[in-house]
């Protein structure tokens, strides 16, 4: 393409035919589009809406409503929000590592799964860090310390370096699809210590508690209001999970947009300094 | 209670306060960087340099900067000759 280009037919337009087929089209389409968009911005702020009410919910619940426990007394309260933080790490990674499965397999190869793999993770660190620390503030009353290498903790301080190497490896630059690819790669062998962290307290001896809903037995070992409580804790903090992750990836849409377009501008203002050039 | 419980509640409800503030917010300034998505094609005629510039790709390469670009000519008269 170059700038001095052919003259233009009487008719406007040198793009595809279909422009001069169906003029009237494209403005259906671009108002059916911007419908849909007010509708998922609608249904988004509505989840957000739920999330912060559910949230909210737990929080007096959790401070104000419950009793405490019989053992760990009033710190049991931190219980209502730190497992459904895990519970929300392990979604994430397994989010991230299906749409990385997805896109790697040549089938159903699509940068939307790039896209959600990558918020879904960056989503998953912050729930990490999140799980650590509320951890750390149970554990220095309830074990005398802030921290311990235990197996559970450690596989779970591991699990959140890997993601974060793993969100560092995303912003490495490169051709998007190869970089698209190494990241899914990079995101499959992250998620082996995904099980590892969460049988660890099964597998090895260890300072912290079994879950108190074991997945493999289907066993709780809370009830009452504390075990509603909880359950209203996984439902809020997993409809905050859909919010963050939506708006991670509507922002990664942008963000790839941006770049397409900035290196558009760019080769243009290449190629007319080419043309300027004698 | 011990203010372990409520640091562990600031704290997570804080940063995730934070977290999302942050994405909306970049997500609203992104959106005013870029204009908005071209339509594929128009109802109205185009005309002018913008016409001259439609890519022979049907448009998949260029952005809408570019068509502002080609409106003004490669150089300045006198230059680039």
């Amino acid at each position: 393409m170059s700038l001095t280009s052919p003259p233009v037919s009487p008719v406007g337009t040198t793009g595809p035919p279909r422009a001069v087929e169906a003029p009237t089209a494209p403005g259906a389409v671009a108002h059916a589009r911007r419908r849909l968009r007010t509708r998922a911005d609608a249904a988004l702020f509505a989840t957000g809406l739920v999330g912060v009410a559910g949230v909210v919910a737990t929080v007096w619940l959790g401070l104000w409503v419950t009793p405490p426990d019989q053992f760990m007394g009033n710190l049991v309260r931190l219980l209502y929000i730190h497992p459904p933080l895990a519970w929300v790490m392990f979604l994430a990674y397994g989010v991230s590592f299906l749409a990385s499965l997805l896109y790697l397999w040549p089938r159903t190869r699509s940068a939307r799964f790039d896209r959600l793999a990558g918020a879904a993770a960056e989503v998953g660190v912050v729930f990490t860090g999140l799980t650590l620390v509320t951890g750390s503030l149970w554990g220095r009353p309830t074990w005398g310390q802030w921290w311990t290498w235990d197996p559970l903790l450690t596989t779970t301080a591991l699990l959140f370096v890997l993601y974060l190497g793993y969100l560092a490896l995303r912003r490495v630059p490169g051709e998007p699809e190869a970089r698209a690819k190494r990241s899914a790669i990079a995101a499959l062998i992250a998620f082996i210590d995904v099980p590892i962290v969460y049988f660890s307290v099964l597998w090895w001896k260890s300072l912290h508690q079994a879950p108190s809903i074991d997945l493999t037995t289907r066993k709780t070992y809370v009830h009452g209001s504390m075990a509603w409580t909880l359950l209203l804790g996984f439902v809020s903090f997993t409809v905050v999970f859909a919010w963050l992750v939506a708006h991670r990836y509507r922002l990664a849409v942008l963000e790839d947009r941006e770049e397409r377009e900035g290196l558009a501008l760019a080769l243009a203002e290449r190629r007319a300094e080419a043309a300027e050039a004698p | 209670m011990s203010g372990y419980i409520e640091a562990g509640y600031i704290v997570t409800l804080g940063a995730l306060g934070v977290y999302a503030a942050s994405l909306v917010g970049r997500e609203r300034s992104a959106r005013r960087r870029l204009p908005a998505p071209r339509p594929r094609a128009t109802s109205t005629p185009v005309t002018g340099a913008a016409a001259v510039e439609a890519p022979a790709d049907g448009g998949r390469s260029a952005a809408p900067a570019d068509e502002g670009r080609a409106a003004t000519p490669p150089g300045p008269p006198g230059q680039g000759g």
